[in-house]
């Protein structure tokens, strides 16, 4: 009887597990479709990342320190996200709200850092509509942007739920979820850095 | 926190440890601080800082996809990893596509200094007699005076990319057209040359030919002969 009753049970358990793939998978689905949508931004960008119309390109407008800056507390906010990936797994609460915590506070650092340098952009002169070159800037920088914007408003939620409902297993795959657009987002970042940042140099 | 929670008792996680996000993070560092390094110190230059700091995002995002998305040690078939696949697959396409069909726009419908290479590469050019683009090293200038009817010297010797220039001496205005009267044919790209006088008109010479005429398609009695050699 125990085995049978051991069975039913272990078969639920498959059967979640088989429901959280699922979900995970779609999730997946998702953030491949919006690899695209970055895939045609570059594409726009770097046809056009030449065409200044006179005004200054990415060598005379890009700060090689502040681009660094960015990359180090995306990767690092990351890393965090993983550990409380980990913290999440193993039912640890508090562990879990300090390393998202982190997150959080990094990937707002690493956004005021970008709007920081947009407005110069903007104060400057160089706006969305100047030529080519800051059309395609904005729309490819500003997608991630906005990316990492929802990113952080989903976390405060789903930290906020944490904080008042404790782990259960809906929030640790919502938090899987999370994590997984987070890592994403850093990875897309990577080619920001390398393509915008660190090309207009070479 | 329920001990059985499918999250927990699903198959072996080892691959989820603190170890594994430490070695990721760890080599990404590093995988950031070189090309920025070789970037800042331009260590190598131009095509090959590129290829090399391009080489490094990739590696950084492979390790990204193994270290922290734990890509492929999901549960079997591995349908995310065959669709990450073909995504990047249709990346590829799209960048490196629009890419190389915008150069190729860029280079055909650009103007003058693409118009100019173009004109180079292809070895036609000759824009309003004057502005050529077939010859980068314009060469030796050659004369010849239409006077009296006459056009002297009667035949004219050249190399390649070598200019000549008619001068007409009479009152009436000389419409110079290539070829043998009546024949009427394009040379370098100009058809006929209206030269009055005073207003001297140069050509480059952007074809060769050993035996190229020219004639006033007015009165052929002023004619003449040259010849381009490379």
């Amino acid at each position: 009887m125990a085995d049978m009753a051991e069975a039913i049970e272990s078969a639920e358990i498959s059967h979640e597990a088989a429901a959280n793939d699922r979900v995970m998978f779609g999730f997946w689905v998702y953030l491949m479709t919006d690899l695209l949508m970055f895939a045609v931004l570059f594409a726009v960008y770097a046809v056009l990342h030449g065409n200044t119309a006179g005004g200054p390109g990415g060598k005379e407008l890009f700060s090689q320190q502040q681009a660094l800056a960015e990359t180090l507390l995306l990767l690092t906010s990351s890393f965090t996200c993983g550990l409380g990936m980990i913290a999440a797994r193993r039912g640890n609460k508090s562990q879990v709200l300090v390393w998202f915590g982190l997150t959080f506070l990094l990937g707002l650092a690493f956004l005021g850092l970008e709007l920081r340098e947009f407005a110069e952009f903007v104060r400057e002169g160089h706006t969305f509509s100047a030529n080519a070159f800051m059309s395609s800037f904005f729309a490819l920088v500003g997608t991630h942007g906005l990316h990492i914007t929802s990113g952080l408003l989903w976390m405060t939620i789903t930290l906020i739920y944490v904080l008042k409902r404790g782990l259960n297993k809906h929030l640790v795959r919502k938090l899987a979820l999370l994590s997984l657009f987070w890592h994403f987002l850093d990875i897309v970042w990577i080619f920001i850095f390398t393509i915008v940042y660190l090309m207009a140099f070479v | 926190m329920n001990e059985k929670s499918p999250i927990t008792t699903t198959p072996p996680k080892e691959h989820r440890t603190t170890g594994s996000y430490v070695t990721g993070f760890l080599l990404s560092l590093i995988f950031t601080a070189i090309p920025y390094y070789m970037v800042v110190h331009k260590t190598v230059s131009g095509s090959a800082l590129l290829a090399t700091i391009l080489l490094f995002a990739v590696l950084q995002m492979l390790i990204q996809i193994f270290f922290f998305l734990h890509l492929g040690r999901g549960p079997k078939p591995l349908y995310n990893v065959i669709f990450f696949v073909s995504t990047v697959g249709i990346i590829l396409v799209v960048v490196l596509g629009s890419m190389f069909i915008m150069k190729n726009l860029h280079y055909n419908m650009s103007p003058e200094s693409t118009t100019t290479k173009l004109a180079q590469d292809e070895g036609i050019d000759q824009v309003g007699g004057e502005k050529t683009g077939a010859c980068s090293d314009i060469g030796v200038n050659h004369k010849v005076i239409i006077k009296n009817n006459i056009a002297s010297p009667a035949h004219t010797d050249a190399k390649l990319c070598d200019t000549l220039t008619f001068i007409n001496e009479d009152d009436r205005v000389r419409e110079i057209a290539f070829g043998k009267h009546p024949a009427h044919e394009a040379y370098g790209g100009e058809l006929e040359l209206s030269v009055r006088k005073g207003y001297p008109k140069t050509i480059t010479l952007n074809q060769t030919g050993a035996q190229l005429f020219f004639h006033d398609h007015l009165d052929p009695t002023a004619n003449g002969g040259f010849s381009v050699i490379k």
